[in-house]
C-alpha cells in the first residue's frame, strides 16, 4: 500500500471534526509512504464538503451525490469506497470509528482481502509496513499491530486522536462513475435525526459526566448541562444512569457505552466502576466530585472534591462563566 | 430502483410455511475473559493468557441473544435459536450459560489451528463454518469486549452475501423480511431488508434476561456439538500465518497516580478548589 484514503462521513454535506482529522493524516501518512492522498465523500451534500476538503493535503477527492447512498442501507456506500480503492490502486483506508464506520470497515476488509486495525490513536510508517497504536481490553493494553504489507490495508480511526492540518493546494474532484449490476435490498424507510446541533460526544473537548449520585433525569438538565455549556463541552453519563432511564443510552460512556478522550473529564456523582473507567480513562485531566471520599474515581482521578455536588457545581459553572466574561 | 414484489400467492405460501415450520436463528457467542479480572498478554506468544481466567459470554453476545430470544418468543412456532461459537474445545462448556437463558442449542468451531488468527482470518473461518448451518437470520454482538474490532459482523455479511443491518434497538421478522428500528450515530433509522440477514444488536433492544431454574437444569442436557476446520473447505490459511496483521508489541497505559483529594464543605469553596486547580492547568 502506498497511497491514503480518507473515508469523509457526512449527513447532507454536514460532518464532524474527525473528517478532518482523517483527511489531514491521510496526508501525512501519505508523504511518508511516498503516494498520495485522497479522500472519498458520498451521497447527497458531496459536493459542499469536498469543497471544504479541498484545503486539507489532498490529491484527489472522489465524489458522487449518488442519492442511494441514503435510500439503501451501507451497501452502496461499501461499493463506492471500493471502486475509489481500485481507480487509487494499493492503498491504506482510513474510516472514523463511529458506529456506521465500524460497519463499513469490516466489509471493505473483506472486499479488498485487507488486513485491518480498529480504533487506531497513532499512525508510523516503518519500512514497508504501517504500524497502528491501539488501545485494546477496554483500554487496560496499549497494543502497537502491523499491517503486513499487502496491496490494502483498512483501519478505524477513532476520533479527537489526530491533529488538524490543512495545507492544501486544490484536490482534483474526480466523480465516481455509479458500480453497475448492483441491487440493493436494504431500504431505509424512515431516517430521523435527534439530538441535532448537540457536540458529539466523542469529539467534544469538554465532558461532564453524571451517574447515580445525581438521583434522577432532571439534574442532567439543571445541573450538568449548564457547566458543560460554560466550558464548551457534552453531557455524558455513567451506565447506572443510562440504565436508569434518566439520559438516553446514547449519552453512556463506559465499557457497553462510548469511549471518549476529552481534554478535560468532570465526573459528577460517579463511583469509578471499571465499567466507567475504560471509557473515559485515557482523558487528559480528570476531576471528581463525590460526596464519598473513598469511592473508587479517586483512584484515576486529578482531582477529587469530596462535597455535595448540588452546591458545587452551580457555583463551579458561574465561576467559568465569569472567567469566561472577562476574557471576551 | 423498484423493490421486487413477489406474488401474493408465494409470498403467502412462505409466510405459512415459516409459521408451520421454523425460522432459524443463529446467534454468534464469544467467550471473553471476564471484563473485571486481571487481563495479561503471554510475552512469548503477545496473545491474551484465558487460561486460569473466568471466562464469560461477551456482554455484548447477550444482548444479541436476548434479540434472538425474544424474536423466538414473538415467531412463535418451531423457530429455534442455535448458538455459535469459535472457541478453544477446553471452553467450551461455558456456552451453557447461553443455553440456560433459553438457546436450543450450539455449535462450536474448535481447531488448534485457528490460534492467533486476526479478524480477516477469524471471520473466514466463522463465515465457513456459519455457511454449513443454514439459517434464516444471523444475529451478531455490536463489539466484542475483549478485542472490540467491530469489524466481525460486517465481514460476515460480506463474506456470506447477507443484507447486514446493524445496530438494531427492535426487530420483527414479517413473513420473509425483516423490519428493523436502528440507532445510528445521530438519532434513528427504520430499515426493511430480506431474509436471510445479518442483524447487531444495540443494547437497547433489552436487557439480558436471567437464567431460571428450570433454564440452568434443561441447558445441561442440550447439545454443544464440535466441528473442526476438517469440516470446512477453506480456501486461504487461517491462524497466524493467515493473519494480514502482526501484533509487534502491548504495554500497559501509562500509570495515572492517584490526584488530590480535597474535602470542602460548601458550594463555593469545592467550586473555587476545582476552579483553581483548572486554571492551573489552563483548562478554563
Amino acid at each position: 500500500m502506498k497511497n491514503v484514503i480518507a473515508y469523509a462521513e457526512h449527513r447532507h454535506g454536514e460532518t464532524r471534526k474527525v473528517t478532518f482529522e482523517l483527511a489531514s493524516e491521510a496526508g501525512r501518512i501519505a508523504a511518508a509512504l511516498g503516494g498520495k492522498a485522497h479522500a472519498v465523500v458520498l451521497g447527497p451534500g458531496s459536493e459542499q464538503l469536498a469543497d471544504q476538503l479541498k484545503s486539507y493535503p489532498l490529491d484527489t477527492i472522489f465524489l458522487s451525490e449518488d442519492a442511494d447512498v441514503e435510500a439503501f442501507l451501507l451497501d452502496p456506500i461499501v461499493d463506492y469506497l471500493e471502486a475509489a480503492a481500485r481507480i487509487a490502486g494499493p492503498s491504506l483506508v482510513l474510516i472514523p470509528n463511529t458506529l456506521s464506520g465500524r460497519d463499513v470497515a469490516g466489509r471493505l476488509m473483506v472486499r479488498l482481502h485487507a488486513g485491518t486495525v480498529a480504533d487506531v490513536v497513532e499512525l508510523k510508517v516503518d519500512g514497508d509496513a504501517v504500524v497502528c497504536t491501539s488501545p485494546k481490553l477496554g483500554g487496560a493494553l496499549i497494543t502497537e499491530c502491523a499491517l503486513r504489507p499487502a496491496d490494502y490495508g483498512v483501519v478505524t480511526v477513532r476520533p479527537n486522536a489526530f491533529a488538524v492540518g490543512t495545507g492544501g493546494a486544490g484536490a482534483r474532484l474526480e466523480p465516481l462513475a455509479k458500480p453497475a449490476g448492483k441491487n440493493y435490498c436494504a431500504v431505509v424507510e424512515r431516517d430521523v435525526e435527534e439530538g441535532a446541533g448537540e457536540l458529539a460526544l466523542e469529539e467534544a473537548p469538554v465532558v461532564v459526566a453524571g451517574g447515580r449520585g445525581l438521583g434522577g433525569p432532571e439534574p442532567f438538565d439543571t445541573l450538568l448541562k449548564p457547566l458543560a455549556r460554560a466550558l464548551g463541552g457534552a453531557v455524558g453519563a455513567s451506565r447506572a444512569a443510562a440504565d436508569a432511564g434518566w439520559v438516553p443510552y446514547n449519552l453512556q460512556i463506559g465499557q457497553t457505552g462510548k469511549t471518549v478522550t476529552p481534554n478535560l473529564y468532570i465526573a459528577v456523582g460517579i463511583s469509578g466502576a471499571i465499567q466507567h473507567k475504560v471509557g473515559m480513562r485515557a482523558s487528559g485531566t480528570i476531576v471528581a466530585i463525590n460526596k464519598d471520599a473513598a469511592s473508587p474515581i479517586g483512584e484515576f482521578s486529578d482531582l477529587l472534591v469530596v462535597g455535595d455536588a448540588f452546591r458545587i457545581v452551580p457555583e463551579l459553572t458561574k465561576l467559568v462563566e465569569t472567567a469566561k466574561g472577562h476574557l471576551s | 430502483m423498484e423493490n421486487h414484489q413477489e406474488p401474493i400467492a408465494l409470498s403467502s405460501f412462505l409466510i405459512e410455511r415459516r409459521s408451520l415450520y421454523h425460522v432459524k436463528i443463529v446467534v454468534t457467542i464469544k467467550l471473553v475473559p471476564n471484563p473485571n479480572a486481571e487481563k495479561r498478554i503471554d510475552p512469548q506468544t503477545k496473545r491474551l493468557v484465558r487460561t486460569g481466567v473466568e471466562t464469560v459470554l461477551n456482554p455484548y453476545d447477550e444482548y444479541a441473544l436476548e434479540a434472538a430470544l425474544q424474536l423466538k418468543e414473538r415467531a412463535g412456532g418451531d423457530t429455534t435459536v442455535t448458538i455459535f461459537s469459535m472457541a478453544p474445545d477446553s471452553l467450551k462448556e461455558g456456552l451453557r450459560r447461553a443455553l440456560a437463558m433459553g438457546a436450543d442449542d450450539a455449535v462450536v468451531l474448535s481447531d488448534e489451528a485457528l490460534e492467533g488468527s486476526d479478524v480477516s482470518a477469524t471471520a473466514h473461518a466463522m463465515a465457513a463454518a456459519l455457511r454449513t448451518l443454514k439459517f434464516d437470520l444471523l444475529v451478531v454482538g455490536g463489539l466484542t469486549d475483549d478485542s472490540s474490532t467491530g469489524a466481525v459482523p460486517g465481514a460476515l455479511a460480506e463474506h456470506l452475501g447477507l443484507p447486514c443491518i446493524t445496530n438494531a434497538r427492535k426487530a420483527d421478522i414479517k413473513g420473509d423480511a425483516i423490519e428493523v428500528e436502528r440507532e445510528t450515530d445521530s438519532g434513528y433509522q427504520t430499515v426493511r431488508g430480506p431474509l436471510p440477514a445479518l442483524l447487531t444488536t444495540a443494547l437497547t433492544f433489552g436487557e439480558p434476561r436471567y437464567a431460571s431454574l428450570k433454564g440452568i437444569m434443561g441447558a445441561k442436557k442440550k447439545s454443544i456439538a464440535t466441528i473442526s476446520l476438517q469440516d470446512l473447505s477453506l480456501d486461504r490459511p487461517v491462524g497466524t500465518n493467515g493473519s494480514k496483521t502482526e501484533l509487534r508489541s502491548f504495554a500497559p497505559p501509562p500509570v495515572r497516580g492517584k490526584g488530590k483529594i480535597v474535602e470542602v464543605s460548601d458550594g463555593l469553596s469545592g467550586a473555587q478548589a476545582i476552579f483553581d486547580f483548572l486554571a492551573d492547568k489552563r483548562l478554563v
